[in-house]
């Protein structure tokens, strides 16, 4: 990963913590069974894979339901009231050296497959 | 999780095709065949709801989870389009259809939806081709495409097929009764070969990039166990053919070698062929001998038996293998058949033999569009010294092969011969 000559025992320091923020990828054209299996095989290979190098601090997936509040008046609304691309399914908290390189973790995530997005944003206290 | 268990992937490997097989079956069965589209669309968008919910991590139990789910979209698209008109009388109400999918959906009752499903399909009315095609696709939860791909033909044939299907299924009144022995036992040679055909395409199949499909063998050997839970279904004939599928598809592993090429019987690693599979079986194999009847099933198994028994090409009791063929023949007569048993004389009485009763079936037409009888008849032209057939027969087989391993794996032979 590192092959600056003397980064090495400075590595762990210099991680930052980033959040992704999944949108979409939600298939809706029909898919077999095999599709639909091979499409969790790869999310689960690529959340294990930051698992195992450390990366993945934590996260959680979110219901598609639940409500907002808007303005003075405080209006409640139900759902969340976006389009399916833009609804936000999840969260996860990385560490990473850079916003590169936690954007180049981030190209492995299957939510492309099917037109999803990854918004990837450094937390402002973010030493991991 | 802890450490040891199975991880995500392993848990969700043939999950939803599996669920996709159950709970088609536990609704068509339920809500009658004249449902069937509402069915497999209900169980399709639970099988979708599922993906998306899970790509984070896996509920603690997910056919929990798709059971539920399957089972509120059904209810609720029922009542969405007010269908309990269309139901049968004892469903008409929503407290009733709750109570009665709920209990269709119950594991118990899996492996006899999964077989009134399969009885239903394999009708008298409809080709063998579209029984496979069927199975495939309601029990097995391939996709058309799928299919397509592993028969190598074009996704409008299996269309066809699978438009037949549903327009049979959907004139039925009810599924196949599974408790009735006279009724089960009139659909199960058509199952049985609908199973051993789906087995055989996995086994040697014509895909050109995937020529074996594990999937097809395991689901095939999986449907006939299936049918040994049923009372009414299970017989000495079906351990017969699973004592067959367990044998064949122990040494499913080591037909390949690693760069994906056919590799012959005296090539293969025998330490590697699959224990627990070949234990199972042996005690299917004993099971079977329980039957009055020997059918071909037993023979082919019997035949099975002795390839994973033997410890070398070389040990192997050929005389008993050619008897089976030979009584085979007498059941079953058919090109490859007499191939097999040909090849069997070979290893029995010498090459020339062997070659004589080969080229006596030389003129069937089926066999001669296989690869496998030009190959086979070049390695027996090679070794009783027709280096000059040989070379043309291999070559031929080049050309008929359907996949890279097989072409890979005679054009080996090939120079091998030239060296």
């Amino acid at each position: 990963m590192d092959d600056r000559p003397n980064g090495t025992d400075k590595r762990d320091r210099n991680m930052l913590k980033y959040m992704y923020i999944f949108r979409g990828g939600v298939a809706t054209e029909p898919l077999s069974p095999t599709e639909m299996q091979a499409h969790m095989t790869k999310w689960y290979a690529w959340a294990d894979g930051l698992g195992r190098s450390g990366r993945r601090l934590g996260g959680e997936p979110l219901q598609n339901t639940g409500a907002t509040i808007r303005g003075r008046e405080r209006v409640v609304s139900d759902g969340p009231y976006v389009e399916s691309k833009d609804l936000v399914a999840g969260f996860m908290l990385i560490a990473a050296e850079s916003l590169e390189e936690a954007t180049q973790l981030a190209q492995g995530c299957p939510v492309f497959e099917y037109g999803g997005s990854v918004e990837i944003r450094p937390l402002l206290e973010g030493r991991a | 999780m802890t450490r040891g268990d199975p991880g995500p992937n392993e848990l969700v490997a043939d999950l939803f095709r599996h669920e996709s097989a159950h709970l088609v079956a536990a609704l068509t069965g339920v809500l009658g065949p004249s449902q069937l589209a509402l069915a497999e669309d209900v169980v399709h968008d639970a099988l979708l709801a599922a993906m998306d919910a899970w790509r984070f991590e896996l509920p603690r139990d997910p056919k929990a989870w798709l059971l539920q789910t399957a089972k509120n979209r059904a209810i609720d698209r029922i009542r969405r389009e007010r269908r309990f008109g269309t139901l049968a009388p004892q469903l008409a109400s929503e407290w009733a259809l709750h109570v009665a999918v709920e209990a269709a959906l119950s594991p118990e009752q899996d492996a006899q939806n999964q077989l009134a499903m399969m009885l239903s399909i394999c009708d008298e009315g409809l080709s063998i081709e579209t029984h496979v095609t069927l199975i495939l696709r309601f029990l097995c939860g391939f996709s058309a495409k799928e299919i397509a791909s592993a028969f190598m033909l074009d996704t409008q044939t299996i269309d066809r097929r699978l438009h037949r299907g549903r327009a049979h299924l959907k004139q039925l009144r009810r599924l196949h009764d599974v408790s009735d022995p006279a009724r089960v036992r009139a659909r199960q040679p058509s199952v049985l070969q609908a199973l051993y055909l789906q087995f055989n395409e996995g086994y040697h199949g014509s895909d050109p990039v995937d020529p074996l499909q594990p999937a097809l063998c395991a689901d095939a050997l999986r449907l006939a166990e299936l049918l040994l839970e049923i009372p009414a279904a299970s017989s000495a004939e079906v351990h017969a053919l699973s004592a067959l599928f367990c044998l064949n598809a122990a040494r499913l592993g080591t037909r390949l070698d690693a760069e994906g090429v056919f590799l012959p019987l005296a090539e293969q690693d025998r330490s590697c062929w699959d224990r627990s599979l070949i234990a199972r079986g042996l005690a299917h194999l004993s099971a079977s001998a329980t039957g009055e009847q020997l059918t071909r099933w037993h023979l082919e198994a019997g035949i099975a038996w002795e390839h994973t028994a033997a410890p070398s090409l070389a040990a192997t009791d050929w005389a008993r293998i050619a008897g089976y063929y030979d009584a085979l023949l007498l059941l079953n007569p058919n090109g490859i058949v007499a191939m097999n048993r040909a090849l069997a004389i070979a290893e029995l009485q010498g090459a020339q033999a062997g070659r004589e009763a080969l080229l006596e079936v030389a003129d069937d037409e089926r066999l001669q569009r296989t690869p496998f009888f030009w190959g086979a008849l070049a390695d027996l032209d090679a070794r009783v010294g027709l280096d000059a057939a040989a070379q043309r027969h291999f070559e031929h087989a080049v050309e008929l092969s359907r996949s890279r391993a097989e072409r890979v794996a005679y054009q080996r032979k090939l120079a091998k011969l030239r060296n």
